[in-house]
């Protein structure tokens, strides 16, 4: 698949949500399978958009890219913002989730929704890159 | 996305179409918390909302909050169910009264 490559501000959001849609359609992926991608996508394109560069007071880039093999299809985001690790969030558990909504901390959900939303997510640093990797299964090749 | 609020009578109701993430929810947020100016009884159409991230969820509950502080009430009609699934695996799902269509949630609203 043909990588998209945009500038990190919360106006490329839609744009990367696109290709996701487009890349879940190729692979075949049911409705549901597909809307959770997209949603893991764009959770950790609006953390690098809003931590990795705007916070740090950076500007930059936002690479997308889709690979579709026989059982998978796996999205890298690669950014150079500040290195962050999503996996290292702790992640709400029963307790936090069944608060009344007057009573908990705002947000803290985005990354519990990427791991909702994906077979395996990943995560790695290396030469000034962040990689996030989404991979879903495709359906009935497993 | 586009969205669109009038009071009627008692009712603040607002429709939106199109997608809630970090870009747009901001603008419905302070969209709606603006019509709350005009009533506590919020209506909210999401037939035409096609996603919600967790940006939206975070409206969602600012959303709850301003509207418990005024003792009013607000009604979700047509929420998708992607969007019920993202609703009810964060907990957000028992704090909201869904209706499927405006009739229903205008009944539930009195």
């Amino acid at each position: 698949m043909k990588s998209l490559r945009v500038p990190a501000t919360l106006d490329a959001l839609d744009e990367i949500g696109r290709y996701v849609i487009t890349a879940t359609s190729d692979a075949g992926l049911n409705s549901k399978a597909a809307y959770g991608l997209r949603l893991a996508v764009d959770e950790i394109s609006t953390n690098i958009i809003t931590h990795g560069y705007e916070e740090a007071g950076g500007a930059g880039d936002i690479t997308v890219n889709g690979e579709l093999t026989e059982s998978a299809l796996t999205v890298v985001l690669e950014d150079t913002g500040i290195p962050f690790d999503p996996l290292t969030r702790e992640l709400p558990g029963e307790d936090f989730l069944s608060l009344p909504l007057e009573d908990r901390p705002i947000g803290g959900l985005g990354i519990f929704l990427v791991l909702k939303g994906v077979d395996n997510f990943s995560y790695e640093y290396s030469e000034g890159k962040n990689r996030n990797i989404f991979v879903m299964n495709r359906p009935g090749k497993n | 996305m586009t969205m669109e609020t009038k009071v009627e009578g008692a009712n603040v109701i607002a429709a939106i179409n199109g997608e809630i993430d970090g870009k747009t929810a901001p603008q419905v947020q302070s969209e709606l918390l603006a019509a709350l100016q005009s009533g506590n009884r919020l209506l909210v159409d999401m037939k035409k909302v096609t996603y919600l991230s967790s940006a939206g969820l975070r409206m969602l509950l600012l959303l709850y909050r301003q509207i418990a502080a005024k003792k009013g009430k607000v009604v979700l009609v047509g929420v998708s169910e992607e969007i019920r699934d993202t609703m009810s695996m964060t907990g957000f799902i028992n704090f909201f009264t869904l209706a499927d269509t405006q009739e229903a949630g205008l009944s539930a609203l009195s």
